[in-house]
C-alpha cells in the first residue's frame, strides 16, 4: 500500500497528462512539426499559382467547413451582448461555410438555441433567422449574377487574402514557409513582414492550401505578443461537393416570410448603421503598413443608442493627448490606434501613437 | 502490500489474526498503534482490552482494512484479506444503518455489498440472522424507531449474515441496559459454542472476565499482555483465607501441609494455596479440630493485573 | 493486493456460494481451514458470471436507495413540474413576437418544449440536482458510518466506486428522460403536432423530432454524468455529504461565471456548463456531429479525470468514520 498509493496516484497523473496532450495536440503539432510537408516554392510563384487558380472561371472547389475568427485586440471591455456588432471585435465565433460553385453557397452561424442562415442559390437568396422566427427572400438582380459576393463571404478567407496578395510585395518582406497545417491540410505559408517600423503590425501570415491554393486562414501578429491578435480561418473542411439540401430553402409553417430586393436592401442595410448615412470625405496621410485615415467626426451626432454608450465607454478609457495641432484622446489597442481630436477629427492606423500624433499636424 | 507474503503460510497453530509489528502513525505523527504483534488463536474467545484511546479501535480498522498500516504485516485466517473477509463477521464502533430503512431491508443492503453472497436466498439467510439476535418481530420496523440494544442487536445479525470463522466485535455491550448487556453476552457465548473464533474489545474488564477464553491488553497503543485468562492470572498466586477463632493452630497445620506464606493475623490465616485442593485442606483442619467459620479461595482479579500492567484503571462495572 | 483494497469485483472471491459450500463451510467452521479452502476454490470456480451477478445485485440494491429516497423522488418530482409550468405559461400568455425564437416555436409545435425545457434546466437545476445523488455518494455513507460496514462486507473499494458512479449516472439518465417525457406530454397536450422546424430552418418529421430527441436524451445525460465524476471525486474528500454537494454546485456556479466573461472566452469550450447546451447541434441540419463529438470527448475527458481521482482517492483513503 505505501508503494502502491504512489502508483494510484499515477492513474489520474497520467490521465490529466493524455488530455492536456490531448487539448494541446493542435498547437504542439504546429510547433514541432517542423518537417516540410510540401514541396518548396518561391514567393512569386506561389502568388502566380494561386492567382490563377484564383481566377479559374469555375472559381474555388467545391467545399464545406468551418471557419473560426479570433480576435484579441486588448480593446477595453464593450458594453452590449454577444449579439451586439461590438462583440465581433473581440473573442471567438464561428460560421459554417458551405460552398456548391459561385452561385451555390450557404453560410451559417450557430447561435446557442440559434441559427442564423444565408442561403444563396443562382437568382434567389434567403435569409433565416431562427431567434425572430423569420425567413427573408431576396431577389438577385439578374445578370449581374457573375461573381456574386454576398456579405457574410466578405470574411472568408479567399477574399481577406486577395486583399492581401495585392498589397504584398510594395511594403513587405514576404517570405513563404511549407511546413504548416491548417485544418489538417498541409499548407504553405506566406509571411509578410511590414518595413515600415511605425506600424503595430509584426507580420501577416496568409495560409494557402497546397493543393487547391484555396487561402484557409490569415493571421495577423500584433508586436509584442506571440499569439495572432486576428485570424480568421478554417477549422474544418472538405474539399467535397456539399449535400444539395443545404443550398434549398422551403420557409417552415408558421414562419414571417419577407421579401426583398437586392438593390433595395443596400440602402436599407446602410441606413440602419447609423453614422455612414453619407459617405464622409475620408482623406489618408501615409502609405502601405503606415497608412492612415482622417475623417470627420462629430462626436455628438455620431452615434445613437448602443452606439452611443460603445462610444462613450471607449472614450472613458482614453488617454489625452496634445500637440502643436491642439488636444485629443488617442484609444490604443493591439493592433489599431485612432485618436479623435477635439476640433472633431478622427485619426485611425495601425501604427504606434506617436505617428498618429505626427500625422495629427498635417492638415 | 501489506498482507502479503507469509499470510498463507501458517507458522505454528491456525491464527484467526495474525498481526507482525502492525503500526499505525497518523498524520501529524500521532501514534496510534505501535508495532502490534497480536496472535489470535482459532476457536477462542479473544478479549482485546484496553482502555479507551489506548488504540484498540485503529487496530480493528487495519485489520479490517478500513485504515492502512504505516507499517508491519497482518492476516486474518491465515488469508489475504480480501480472500478472508467474507468469511469474517464484525461490528465495528457501534452499528450504523439507513434510518429511513427496515431491519431486513438494512440487512439485505449490506447482504448484497458482499460478492460471495448469492441473491437468491438472501431473504432466508436475513430471516435466520434475524431470528438468531430475536428481531425477527421487528424486522419489518423501520431503524430509526429502533430502540439501542436492538440496533446493536441488528449490527450483530449483520455480522451474522453468513456462517463467519471470525467475528470482530468492537465495544458490543457499549451503551446497553443491564438487560440488554446479558443478551448480547449470551449470544456472544452461543456464538462461540458454534466454533467460531470471536474478537471482542472491551474496556470493561468483567466483562471481558466472563466471557473469554483469551485476552490481550493495550495500552497507549502498545500490547502489554495477551494469552489465555489462566496464563494471565498465572503471575499472581490464588490465596486460602480461612477464618477461625484458633488461627495459630491453623497455621501450624497449612504449615504442615507444605503451603507456603502462611500468616496468621487475629481470627483468619492465609497462604498460599500452591497445588492444594482447597476441600482437602478444610478436611484436615476439622480432622484435627480447628473450628472453620470460612474458607475461601481468593484469586487476584485481571483488574489488579491489569492496573500493574498499564498503570491505568479500568471500568469494573458492567 | 494492498489491505485496503478489497475490490473484489473480478478476483477470486467474487462468487456464488453454492448451498453445498455454504453448509460446507458452516459445518467445518470449528477447525477446518481445509474444508474451507475447498468452499473458497468451488466459488472460486462459480467464476466470473457470478462476480457479474453480485456486481448487479448491489447496484441493484444501490438504485433501490437512490429512487426510494424521498429527497431524490422530490427532487425529480419538482424538476418534471418545470416542463408542465412553461407549457402553462407559454399556453396562457401566448408568445409575443419579442419572445425567443425557440419558445415561440413551441407554441406552433409541442415537440419544442421538450427542447426548451432541457435548454432551461441543463445549465443550473439538472446538475444541482445531480450533484446532490453524486455528492451524497460516498460522503453520505462515510457519515452515516454505513460506509466501514459496506466495505468489511465486503463491497471492495473500486467496486462500490463503479457502483456508486453508475447510480449516478442511472439517476442522469432518470432525470433527463423525466423532464424530457413530461416535456414531450405537456407539449402534446397543449400545442398541436406536427412537422418540426429545426435551428437550420428544415422541416422534418415527427418521428425525426422524436429519434433527435432520444439523441439529445443520450447527449445531456453524458454531460451530467460527468458532472456526477465530478461530484463524486469531491464526494471522496469529505465525510460531509452536504460539503461535497455544496462544492459541485459552487464549481457549477463559478463556471458558469467565468463563461459570461469575454476575456475568458478561450476557456469557455474546456468547461463543462458550454458543452452541457451543446445538445442544440443535434437540432441542425445537417446535425453539427464535430460539435456533438467535441463534446462527447469533454465529457469523456471529464470523466476519467475526475473518475480517477475519485478512484487514487477512496482506494488509498483512511476510513475513520
Amino acid at each position: 500500500m505505501r508503494t502502491g498509493k504512489l502508483v494510484r496516484w499515477g492513474v489520474p497523473v497520467a490521465a490529466v497528462a493524455v488530455i492536456g496532450a490531448a487539448v494541446a495536440a493542435g498547437p504542439v503539432i504546429a510547433a514541432v512539426g517542423a518537417d516540410p510537408v510540401l514541396p518548396e516554392r518561391t514567393a512569386s510563384r506561389l502568388l502566380a499559382d494561386a492567382a490563377a487558380a484564383a481566377r479559374r472561371s469555375d472559381g474555388p472547389p467545391p467545399m464545406s467547413g468551418t471557419v473560426t475568427k479570433t480576435a484579441s485586440l486588448g480593446l477595453p471591455q464593450l458594453p452590449g451582448g454577444p449579439e451586439s456588432p461590438a462583440a465581433l471585435l473581440s473573442g471567438a465565433h464561428e460560421a459554417k461555410v458551405w460552398y456548391g460553385s459561385h452561385d451555390r453557397l450557404r453560410v451559417a452561424l450557430p447561435g446557442e438555441m440559434s441559427e442564423k442562415n444565408l442561403i444563396v442559390n443562382g437568382e434567389q437568396a434567403w435569409l433565416w433567422d431562427s431567434s425572430s422566427n423569420t425567413a427573408t427572400k431576396i431577389k438577385m438582380p439578374a445578370g449581374e449574377g457573375q461573381p456574386v459576393t454576398p456579405q457574410p463571404t466578405d470574411l472568408t478567407p479567399q477574399q481577406a487574402g486577395e486583399r492581401l496578395l495585392a498589397e504584398a510585395d510594395r511594403h513587405s518582406t514576404v517570405s513563404v514557409t511549407n511546413t504548416d497545417r491548417v485544418a489538417g491540410r498541409p499548407v504553405y505559408q506566406l509571411v509578410l513582414t511590414p518595413k515600415d517600423p511605425a506600424t503595430l503590425v509584426r507580420e501577416v501570415r496568409l495560409a494557402v492550401d497546397g493543393e487547391t491554393y484555396v487561402p484557409l486562414r490569415v493571421q495577423v501578429y500584433a508586436k509584442g505578443s506571440a499569439e495572432p491578435a486576428f485570424e480568421l480561418g478554417f477549422t474544418e473542411i472538405a474539399f467535397e461537393p456539399p449535400a444539395e439540401e443545404n443550398f434549398t430553402f422551403t420557409p417552415p409553417q408558421g414562419v414571417k416570410v419577407e421579401e426583398k430586393d437586392l438593390g433595395s436592401l443596400r440602402p436599407d442595410e446602410r441606413s440602419h448603421e447609423g453614422h455612414k448615412q453619407e459617405d464622409p470625405p475620408v482623406k489618408t496621410v501615409g502609405d502601405g503598413w503606415g497608412t492612415i485615415a482622417v475623417l470627420p467626426f462629430d462626436r455628438a451626432s455620431a452615434a445613437e443608442g448602443e452606439g452611443r454608450q460603445v462610444l462613450d465607454s471607449v472614450l472613458a478609457g482614453a488617454t489625452p493627448v496634445s500637440g502643436s495641432w491642439g488636444s485629443g484622446r488617442i484609444v490604443k489597442s493591439k493592433l489599431l490606434t485612432a485618436l479623435l481630436t477635439d476640433d472633431g477629427r478622427l485619426l485611425v492606423g495601425a501604427v504606434t501613437p506617436d505617428r498618429l500624433i505626427e500625422a495629427a499636424g498635417t492638415r | 502490500m501489506t498482507v502479503g507474503h507469509d499470510a498463507g503460510a501458517p507458522s505454528g497453530a491456525p491464527a484467526a489474526i495474525r498481526t507482525r509489528g502492525l503500526t499505525k502513525v497518523f498524520k501529524g505523527g500521532q501514534v496510534a498503534v505501535d508495532a502490534l504483534d497480536l496472535d489470535v488463536p482459532r476457536g477462542s474467545v479473544f478479549g482485546f482490552l484496553g482502555p479507551n484511546g489506548s488504540g484498540k479501535t485503529t487496530t480493528i480498522r487495519m485489520l479490517l482494512g478500513l485504515v492502512t498500516p504505516t507499517a508491519g504485516d497482518h492476516a486474518l485466517l491465515d488469508r489475504p484479506l480480501a480472500e478472508a473477509l467474507p468469511s469474517v463477521g464484525a461490528v465495528v464502533e457501534g452499528p450504523a444503518f439507513y434510518p429511513y430503512l427496515s431491519g431486513e431491508a438494512n440487512l439485505l443492503r449490506y447482504d448484497a455489498a458482499n460478492p460471495a453472497s448469492s441473491a437468491r436466498d438472501a431473504r432466508s439467510r436475513v430471516g435466520q440472522a434475524l431470528e438468531r439476535v430475536g428481531l425477527s418481530a421487528a424486522a419489518g420496523k423501520r431503524y430509526r424507531a429502533y430502540s439501542l440494544g436492538m440496533r446493536q442487536r441488528l449490527a450483530i445479525a449483520a455480522a451474522l449474515l453468513r456462517p463467519r470463522e471470525l467475528l470482530v466485535l468492537d465495544e458490543p455491550t457499549n451503551g446497553l441496559d443491564p438487560q440488554g448487556t446479558r443478551e448480547v453476552r449470551a449470544l456472544v457465548r452461543e456464538i462461540a459454542r458454534d466454533g467460531t473464533t470471536v474478537f471482542v474489545s472491551s474496556h470493561l474488564l468483567a466483562e471481558v472476565e466472563q466471557m473469554c477464553t483469551h485476552a490481550a491488553v493495550m495500552s497507549h497503543g502498545r500490547l502489554v499482555a495477551q494469552g489465555t485468562i489462566s496464563s494471565l492470572h498465572g503471575g499472581r498466586p490464588a490465596l486460602l483465607r480461612v477464618e477461625t477463632p484458633r488461627a495459630a493452630e491453623a497455621a501450624r497445620i497449612l504449615d504442615g501441609l507444605g503451603l507456603a506464606e502462611v500468616t496468621a493475623a487475629g481470627s483468619h490465616v492465609t497462604a498460599e494455596l500452591g497445588g492444594h485442593a482447597p476441600e482437602e485442606i478444610n478436611a484436615a483442619l476439622v480432622r484435627q479440630g480447628v473450628p472453620v467459620r470460612g474458607l475461601a479461595v481468593v484469586r487476584p482479579s485481571l483488574e489488579e493485573v491489569f492496573v500493574g500492567l498499564t498503570g491505568e484503571g479500568f471500568d469494573v462495572d458492567g | 493486493m494492498s489491505t485496503a483494497d478489497i475490490s473484489a469485483a473480478g478476483t477470486s472471491t467474487a462468487g456464488v456460494s453454492t448451498p453445498a459450500a455454504e453448509a460446507s463451510a458452516a459445518g467445518a467452521s470449528a477447525a477446518g481451514t481445509e474444508v474451507l479452502g475447498q468452499a473458497a476454490a468451488s466459488a472460486r470456480t462459480a467464476g466470473r458470471s457470478g462476480g457479474v451477478a453480485a456486481f448487479a445485485r448491489l447496484l441493484g440494491s444501490e438504485l433501490g436507495l437512490t429512487f426510494r429516497r424521498p429527497r431524490n423522488l422530490v427532487m425529480l418530482a419538482l424538476l418534471a413540474l418545470v416542463p408542465v409550468l412553461i407549457g402553462v405559461v407559454v399556453r396562457t400568455f401566448g408568445s409575443d413576437g419579442d419572445a425567443g425564437g425557440i419558445v415561440a416555436a413551441t407554441a406552433g409545435n409541442g415537440l419544442m418544449l421538450t427542447f426548451v425545457s432541457l435548454y432551461v434546466l441543463v445549465p443550473l437545476l439538472m446538475p444541482v440536482a445531480v450533484a446532490v445523488v453524486g455528492g451524497d455518494a460516498i460522503a453520505g455513507e462515510a457519515n452515516a458510518g454505513t460506509l466501514r460496514y459496506l466495505l468489511t462486507a465486503p463491497a471492495g473499494r473500486t467496486r462500490l466506486l463503479a457502483v456508486k458512479y453508475l447510480n449516478a449516472v442511472v439517476f442522469s439518465l432518470a432525470l433527463t428522460v423525466t423532464v424530457a417525457a413530461t416535456a414531450l406530454i405537456t407539449g402534446l397536450a397543449l400545442f398541436p403536432v406536427g412537422d418540426v422546424t429545426l435551428l437550420s430552418g428544415t422541416t422534418v418529421t415527427m418521428a425525426e423530432g422524436l429519434l433527435r430527441t432520444l439523441l439529445i436524451v443520450g447527449y445531456v445525460t453524458a454531460g451530467m454524468a460527468a458532472l456526477a465524476a465530478v461530484a463524486m471525486a469531491l464526494s471522496t474528500l469529505t465525510e460531509i455529504p452536504i460539503g461535497a454537494v455544496a462544492g459541485t454546485v459552487v464549481l457549477i456556479v463559478v463556471t458558469q461565471v467565468l463563461r459570461a466573461i469575454p476575456q475568458l472566452d478561450w476557456l469557455a469550450p474546456y468547461l463543462l456548463p458550454t458543452r452541457w447546451t451543446g445538445f442544440d447541434a443535434v437540432l441542425r441540419d445537417p446535425v453539427a456531429t464535430s460539435d456533438l463529438g467535441q463534446g462527447l470527448l469533454a465529457f469523456c475527458a471529464y470523466t476519467v479525470l475526475f473518475g480517477s481521482l475519485a478512484w487514487a482517492r477512496f482506494t488509498s483513503k483512511d476510513i475513520t468514520s
